[in-house]
């Protein structure tokens, strides 16, 4: 599966993890991994570790999810970016509006 | 006798997929096999032969004539093989057989006809 | 067994006999049959009655299976007319033979009705499927057809919206794709009524026609405000909102926005997501990279939205180079980019920067042979500082040319200070006299140097003298910055006045301030490059005005127009 979820046990911490190609093809499985989930999560992580590419269609995404997780209030953190995706998040300085480690 | 000279699972089939059709399959048989026959002792290269002998095959197989059939690619086989050793022998088991089953369908023309 | 398939089915066997119970076999399978003897009349059936299937002798005399196969095969064209060869041929290389010359399966002697059903059903089953791949592949190429005339007729509409501005004048060098708008790539050029240059390069998310509708609004909002003179601050926080407002949560423009103020003798910097832009020295040196400090436009809300900008001194001669991230995407058969170090080499070697932007391109073409669309660039030179031009202004209802009189008094004061700017609405205001409106450029130009005089210097007390070098520049700017920020006190005050003469009208003009003033005369009796940009301002409002004087101990301007 491109894009999995994992929830937590208690139902407050969702986990996205993205494999391959972080980019439109993924715009359905991607949204459909937060809309279904029964409860809304109080912390989203979208894990990048396996990503090998980002484009801005995928930064694009991540501000849908982050509307959908509570706008400003929300508290979402994208994990495990490599250099490269790094770069792309910085020069956006989507570091403003995510947590990125 | 019919079952050495003729497959009757072919031929049942034959009856079946033909219907009414029967008759004139079997005549056309009797034609062009006579016909046939005649190409075969007519050609005068080895080429010709083999082309003559493939063909009457076909149509012996087709109405279940499995001996025939058989003796017709044996010639096939040998005239493509020059010198053609035993041709005339084979050509004349040929006609026996030819015989048999000539005897065979013109029975059955005449009593699908009368029937 | 008569099938649901019922297909028209050729027969071309050249034994009576087995041409007879083929032709049989197959009609009871619930097909038409037509029948042919030999190759020549195969072909010629196939002509008149194209069937669906084909089954064919390999021997047969006129002209052989093999050529008859050939024929019919081109014959069908496109589409699939499966050919199922006959044959008691009984050794490879004859069977061979058959698929070259365009079989697609044998059916051996003696004939095998369920054989040849099972047959004809999968020959049909890939008929079908070649028949649905080219009806789509039609379906497609119609689609297509269409998309490329919307996208045709949105081009032209967006031309007229966002005709090219100043991107023609003699100073700016560009590259830029036709198809730049359909891949979200824009770039705008106009000038202010003080004849500033602004320049904005923005990068739409997405592809198509979703790319290019946000450029759109975002045109008329950079030209609209960029012509009544709306400082930079204010036009991106417009374009901000409205795209905001317009665009779906998920799409946003990347922009970088230069304003090149001759009369300061420098620039001002927003970069929201867009690559860095150069600024260059005229040996062609970079003397720095202009980052990407901010979200891109769209993203944030009015309240979180960020507009503070960043000045870098820039004399005559001096340029900018900026682009799209096209440029360093560009990539090689390897799938290599262009990347960072390759531009920084490029910049290195250049040794003549009227050559670099040819320079830069070839490169490019070197390293990535293939063009791209969304390859942008911009090569803007400093020039020095002019009279403004007169400018024509925006269409305008032109009214009855009656003689005016009439005062004004405006107060900007303490928090407002932060953000709003009254002197573009007071030069709209004043584009109602008549006798001024083809002076709106000077109008402009002596309000704003007042305005931002007695904000920075009188108000926030900022010393002026900071701005001697590069780093002074940055530092002066953003003390600028925080002194507003926290501002809670103060004004500026301006007064309009305007009465009528025998021959046109006077237009009086005052600025004050609540700052501590300044030794005016000390100023003026410098010799001009002395007075620092501050007071190259001075300079430049007394030569626009018809009277120019300063009183109060510096916190009062005073001008007047006469026409």
């Amino acid at each position: 599966m491109a894009v999995e979820t994992d929830v937590s046990q208690d139902g407050k911490k969702l986990t996205i993890k993205i494999k391959g190609r972080f980019d439109f093809g993924k715009h359905q499985a991607f949204r459909e991994a937060y809309e279904r989930q029964p409860r809304r999560p109080d912390a989203v992580i979208v894990d990048l570790q396996e990503v090998t590419y980002l484009d801005s269609s995928a930064l694009g995404m991540l501000l849908l999810l982050r509307d959908h997780a509570g706008g400003d209030e929300a508290d979402v953190r994208v994990v495990h970016a490599n250099c490269d995706v790094r770069k792309i998040l910085a020069i956006s300085n989507f570091d403003k509006l995510f947590d990125i480690s | 006798m019919a079952d050495m000279h003729i497959d009757h699972k072919v031929l049942s089939d034959l009856r079946e997929i033909m219907e009414d059709g029967y008759l004139q399959l079997v005549q056309t048989f009797l034609d062009d096999s006579e016909r046939r026959l005649g190409q075969l002792h007519a050609a005068r290269s080895a080429v010709e032969l083999g082309a003559a002998a493939h063909s009457f095959k076909g149509s012996s197989s087709n109405m279940g004539a499995v001996a025939l059939a058989t003796l017709c690619q044996e010639l096939e086989d040998k005239a493509r093989h020059p010198p053609l050793l035993g041709i005339e022998d084979l050509i004349n088991r040929i006609d026996l057989e030819f015989a048999e089953v000539q005897r065979f369908y013109r029975a059955e023309h005449h009593r699908i006809s009368a029937g | 067994m008569a099938d649901e398939l019922g297909l028209t089915v050729l027969v071309a066997e050249d034994g009576a006999v087995d041409r007879l119970l083929l032709a049989q076999i197959v009609r009871r399978q619930g097909h038409e049959v037509f029948t042919a003897e030999n190759g020549q009349q195969a072909v010629d059936v196939f002509k008149a009655r194209r069937p669906q299937l084909v089954l064919l002798d390999a021997l047969m005399p006129v002209m052989d299976g093999f050529e008859a196969a050939r024929q019919i095969k081109a014959l069908a064209g496109e589409t699939l007319v499966p050919i199922i060869f006959l044959t008691a041929l009984n050794e490879e290389q004859a069977l061979v033979r058959c698929l070259e010359a365009g079989g697609d399966d044998f059916l051996a002697k003696p004939y095998s009705a369920v054989i040849l059903a099972a047959k004809i059903r999968a020959m049909d089953r890939l008929r079908r499927l070649q028949a649905t791949v080219l009806d789509q592949r039609d379906q497609i190429a119609r689609h297509h057809h269409h998309l490329l005339n919307e996208q045709r007729v949105a081009k032209a509409v967006f031309d007229k919206v966002a005709h090219s501005g100043c991107l023609d004048a003699p100073n700016i060098r560009f590259l830029q794709s036709p198809y730049a708008l359909f891949n979200g790539d824009l770039m705008l050029a106009a000038l202010t009524p003080s004849g500033d240059m602004r320049v904005l390069l923005g990068d739409f998310t997405g592809h198509g026609l979703p790319a290019a509708v946000g450029a759109m609004p975002l045109a008329e909002v950079f030209y609209g405000m960029t012509a009544k003179g709306y400082g930079m601050a204010q036009v991106l926080r417009e374009m901000n909102a409205k795209l905001k407002r317009i665009l779906p949560g998920d799409m946003f423009c990347c922009a970088l926005l230069v304003n090149l103020s001759m009369q300061r003798g420098a620039v001002e910097v927003w970069n929201g997501g867009m690559p860095d832009g150069f600024l260059l020295s005229t040996g062609g040196k970079v003397l720095s990279a202009l980052s990407s400090r901010h979200l891109p436009l769209g993203v944030l809300g009015a309240e979180q939205f960020d507009d503070q900008t960043e000045v870098w001194p820039l004399a005559p001669g001096e340029r900018l180079l900026l682009m799209s991230d096209g440029v360093l995407e560009t990539a090689d058969d390897q799938e290599r980019l262009f990347g960072e170090q390759r531009l920084r080499a490029v910049l290195a070697d250049n040794r003549n920067p009227a050559l670099l932007f040819d320079e830069l391109l070839d490169a490019l073409q070197r390293f990535g042979g293939r063009a791209r669309d969304d390859v942008s660039l911009c090569d803007i030179r400093m020039l020095g500082a002019q009279l403004p031009q007169p400018m024509a202004m925006l269409p305008q209802d032109l009214g009855r040319c009656s003689a005016m009189d009439w005062s004004l008094n405006f107060d900007v004061r303490g928090e407002s200070l932060r953000r709003f700017n009254p002197v573009p609405y007071l030069v709209q205001l004043l584009q109602e006299i008549h006798g001024l409106r083809s002076s709106a450029g000077t109008l402009y130009s002596v309000l704003s140097e007042l305005y931002s005089n007695a904000l920075e210097h009188g108000v926030l007390g900022l010393d002026s003298r900071l701005k001697c070098d590069a780093p002074g520049f940055a530092d002066y700017y953003q003390e600028r910055a925080r002194r507003l920020q926290v501002i809670e006190e103060g004004y500026v005050r301006i007064n309009l006045a305007v009465e009528p003469l025998a021959a046109g009208g006077r237009l009086k003009v005052e600025v004050r301030d609540s700052g501590e003033g300044f030794d005016v005369q000390r100023v003026l009796a410098q010799p001009l490059p002395e007075q620092g940009l501050s007071g190259r301002g001075m300079a430049l409002v007394r030569r626009l005005s018809t009277v120019a004087r300063w009183t109060e101990g510096g916190r009062c301007a005073h001008v007047e127009f006469i026409w």
